[in-house]
C-alpha cells in the first residue's frame, strides 16, 4: 500500500493528513503553530503517523502548503493554499465551482473547474481585517473564547453594524458598540455580517458561481456560516473539519504527484527517491 | 570581471542608491548638463546631442520615504509621482540641471508643472507627443515639436545642436538599444540562460550613465551570459505586461521567476528601448526620429495608436515568444494599465491565453501575496 502525507502550515494551526493509495484518509492530525517550522511539521506528520500506525518511512510522499511551507524540509514538494484548498474542496463535494477560505490571516476566494482546477481566484489585502484574527481579536476584546464565538451570533437578535474595513478601526467600532451597550451577541454577529460582505465582494470578483464551498478555521463557527448564506443568498457547504481542507488537498496532489511518478520510475516507491524525480 | 560579479556589482549600485551614480558622474564632469527624463519615453538623442547628459528618472525605489510629497498628490495618485516629487524636495535631483515630461496620464502631465512651480532653478521641458496617429500631418507636427524642445535643450547646454552630432547620437543609442535586444533576444530563446532581474539589471544601469559606458558594459556582459549554458527547468513560460512607467521593486522581479515561470519578454523601462529597430541617422535626423516614432516605435499604454490594437500586439507576442501565459503587473492606481488591462482580458479570454493579474507599487517590502499568486497560477497550469 503506497501512502501520501498533506502538511498545512497555517499562521495558527499546522495540520496533517495521511490517505492511502485508493485516497481513503487514514489519519489527520494539528497542532498550535510555533516558530520552529520544521520541528512543528515534524510533530504534526508523528501524530498522524501515530494514529494510522505507520512509521515515516511509510509515506512515499509529501507535500507542504500554507505560508509556511518552505520550511519543511523533508517536503517532497511545496504547494500554494489556494491550490490546495481547491483540490480538498471539490474532492469533499465535487460540485464546488467557487471556494471561500477565510484562515486565521488570510482570506481568499476562487473560481475553479470541476476538476479542482483554480481558474480566477482574489486574496484579501496585507491587512488581516477580512480574516479569522480579527474574530479573535474582537473576541478577546469582548472577553469570550473564540470557541464561543459561532454559538453566541447566532443567538443575536438585532446584529450591530461594523463598516469598517480597517481592524484597528473596526475595534474602535466594537467599543462604541459596548460602550452603547449593545449584546456581545449582537457585536459578534456584526463581526460575521461584516467578514461576509467582504467575502462576497472577494467571491463576486472571482466570479462567483454554484456551489460555495466555505473552508478554513473561521468556517467552524456556526454564526459565521449563518451570515455567509444570507449575504450569499443561498446554502454553503462546509465539513465537519474546514481548517483540515487545505491538508487534505496538498495530500491529494500528493498522491497525484506520486502516481505520476511512479508511472515515468515504475518501482520507485521512496519518499527520498522520489524527492530527486519531483525536483 | 566575471558575468556573475558583474551583475552583483550593478545590483547593488540598484539597491543601495541608483541616483548617487549620477551625482558622482556630475562631480566629476561639472561642465555637462544632466537633464532627467521622467517615463515613458523621452527621445534622448535630442539631449546627448546638445553634449548633455538624459538619465531616466525612474521613482525613488522602496527606501525612500514619502514625507512630503504625500501632501502634493491624493491618496490615489501612484507612487512613482509621489516619489518623484519627494526626490526632488529632498535635494536628491541636486545634480539635475533640467528635467522632461510628456503626455502620459494625468498626474504625470500634473507633475510637470508642479515641479516648474517649486524647482525654479531646474529647465522643466513638456514634450506634447502626437495623440493624432494617422493624420498626414503628425510627422510635421512632432518634427515641429522635437525642434522646439531642442531650442529649450541649446539654451541650457549653452550651444547649438548640428545634425552632425545628432546624427551621432542617434548611432549611439541605436548601438545600446540593439545591444538590449539582444539581451532579450536571449530571455526569450534561452531564458535558463539570463534571468529577468539580470537583464533588467543590465537595462536599468544603463539609464545612469552616458550610453558609450553602458555599451561597453552590455558588450562584456553579452559575452559572459552566451558562456552559459544553464539546464532549463520545468517553469511555464511567461510575457509580462503592464510595468512600463513605474518600476517594480527587484526582489519582486526576482519572486516572480523563482515561483515558477521564465518572463520571455516584458515591458520595463520601455521608454529605453522604444525602437524595436535601427532609427536611421542619414538625411534629417530630427524628422527621421519623429518618423521612427510614428512608424517603428513599441506599443505602449501611453500611446493611442488606432491603427491596430494593443492587444493584438501582445497577443502576438504571446505567440512569437512561445509563451503559454501572461502576467499582467500594473502599479497600484496606474490609470493607462488599468484601461489597457480591461482590453486585455477580453482578448486573452476570447484567444485562450491564460493570465494573472498582479498589483505592485515601487515602494513595497512583503512579496509574499505576489508570490503565492504566481505560485498558484503556475500550479494551476502544472496540475492540469
Amino acid at each position: 500500500m503506497i501512502f501520501a502525507a498533506g502538511i498545512d502550515m497555517g499562521a495558527k494551526l499546522t495540520k496533517a493528513v495521511i490517505l492511502d493509495g485508493e485516497r481513503r484518509v487514514v489519519a489527520k492530525s494539528s497542532v498550535r503553530t510555533r516558530p520552529d517550522f520544521a520541528a512543528i511539521a515534524q510533530e504534526v506528520l508523528d501524530l498522524a503517523l501515530q494514529q494510522a500506525g505507520l512509521k515515516q518511512t511509510d509515506v512515499n510522499y509529501i507535500a507542504t502548503t500554507g505560508f509556511g511551507r518552505y520550511n519543511v524540509p523533508f517536503r517532497d514538494i511545496q504547494i500554494t493554499d489556494i491550490t490546495c484548498v481547491a483540490r480538498g474542496a471539490v474532492f469533499l463535494f465535487p460540485k464546488t465551482r467557487c471556494v471561500l477560505d477565510i484562515g486565521a490571516q488570510s482570506t481568499r476566494a476562487l473560481r475553479i473547474s470541476e476538476t479542482g482546477k483554480v481558474l480566477e481566484f482574489r486574496t484579501n489585502d496585507k491587512c488581516a481585517a477580512g480574516a479569522g484574527g480579527f474574530i479573535e481579536r474582537a473576541a478577546k476584546y469582548l472577553e469570550v473564547t473564540i470557541e464561543q464565538v459561532g454559538d453566541l451570533s447566532m443567538q443575536a437578535d438585532k446584529p450591530q453594524t461594523i463598516s469598517s474595513v480597517c481592524a484597528v478601526l473596526a475595534e474602535s467600532e466594537i467599543i462604541n458598540h459596548v460602550s452603547a451597550g449593545e449584546s456581545v451577541e449582537n457585536i459578534l454577529r456584526g463581526v460575521h455580517i461584516s467578514l461576509a460582505s467582504r467575502a462576497l465582494a472577494l467571491l463576486k470578483r472571482a466570479g462567483l458561481e454554484e456551489e460555495v464551498t466555505f473552508v478554513g478555521g473561521v468556517a467552524h463557527q456556526k454564526g459565521m456560516v449563518k451570515a455567509l448564506e444570507e449575504t450569499l443568498k443561498k446554502k454553503v457547504n462546509v465539513s465537519d473539519q474546514p481548517e483540515m481542507v487545505g491538508a487534505l488537498g496538498a495530500a491529494l496532489l500528493a498522491l497525484k504527484r506520486l502516481e505520476k511518478v511512479r508511472l515515468e520510475r515504475p518501482g520507485t516507491t521512496q519518499a527520498g527517491e522520489l524527492s530527486a524525480a519531483a525536483s | 570581471m566575471g558575468i556573475d560579479s558583474l551583475i552583483a556589482r550593478y545590483r547593488e549600485i540598484l539597491d543601495e542608491s541608483p541616483l548617487d551614480q549620477v551625482a558622482e558622474w556630475k562631480a566629476k564632469h561639472p561642465g555637462t548638463k544632466v537633464v532627467g527624463c521622467y517615463p515613458v519615453y523621452s527621445p534622448v538623442e535630442l539631449i546627448h546631442a546638445a553634449g548633455m547628459l538624459p538619465v531616466g528618472i525612474v521613482g525613488g525605489g522602496n527606501r525612500l520615504e514619502i514625507a512630503h510629497a504625500d501632501s502634493r498628490f491624493q491618496s490615489f495618485v501612484c507612487s512613482i509621482v509621489k516619489s518623484t516629487l519627494e526626490l526632488a524636495m529632498v535635494d536628491k535631483l541636486a545634480f539635475l540641471d533640467g528635467i522632461v515630461f510628456h503626455s502620459i496620464c494625468d498626474p504625470a502631465r500634473n507633475l510637470g508643472s508642479v515641479y516648474k512651480r517649486n524647482f525654479p532653478r531646474l529647465m522643466v521641458e513638456y514634450i506634447h507627443f502626437a495623440q493624432n496617429l494617422t493624420s498626414p500631418h503628425t510627422i510635421d507636427y512632432l518634427t515641429a515639436e522635437y525642434r522646439r524642445l531642442m531650442t529649450s535643450y541649446e539654451q541650457l547646454a549653452g550651444k547649438p545642436i548640428t545634425d552632425d552630432a545628432l546624427r551621432q547620437s542617434i548611432r549611439i543609442y541605436n548601438e545600446q538599444r540593439q545591444l538590449l535586444r539582444e539581451l532579450y533576444a536571449i530571455r526569450a530563446e534561452k531564458p535558463q540562460n539570463l534571468s529577468t532581474l539580470e537583464s533588467y539589471i543590465l537595462t536599468r544601469i544603463g539609464t545612469l550613465m552616458p550610453p558609450d559606458e553602458h555599451i561597453a558594459i552590455l558588450k562584456e556582459a553579452l559575452a559572459g551570459i552566451r558562456q552559459r549554458d544553464e539546464r532549463p527547468k520545468d517553469r511555464i513560460k511567461v510575457v509580462l505586461e503592464g510595468s512600463f512607467c513605474e518600476q517594480p521593486p527587484l526582489e519582486l522581479i526576482e519572486g516572480l521567476e523563482a515561483a515558477g515561470c521564465y518572463i520571455l519578454d516584458d515591458d520595463f523601462l520601455l521608454g529605453w528601448r522604444w525602437f524595436p529597430a535601427d532609427v536611421p541617422a542619414e538625411g534629417d535626423p530630427v524628422r527621421n526620429l519623429a518618423e521612427s516614432y510614428l512608424h517603428q516605435s513599441v506599443y505602449s499604454g501611453v500611446k493611442h495608436d488606432t491603427r491596430e490594437r494593443k492587444s493584438k500586439h501582445l497577443i502576438d507576442k504571446v505567440k512569437e515568444t512561445g509563451a503559454a501565459a501572461v502576467l499582467i503587473l500594473a502599479a497600484k492606481f496606474c490609470e493607462p494599465a488599468l484601461f489597457d488591462y480591461a482590453l486585455y482580458r477580453q482578448a486573452l479570454e476570447k484567444a485562450g491565453i491564460p493570465h494573472l493579474y498582479l498589483e505592485f507599487e515601487e515602494k513595497m517590502w512583503i512579496f509574499d501575496k505576489a508570490r503565492t499568486e504566481v505560485e498558484t497560477f503556475v500550479e494551476s497550469m502544472l496540475f492540469d
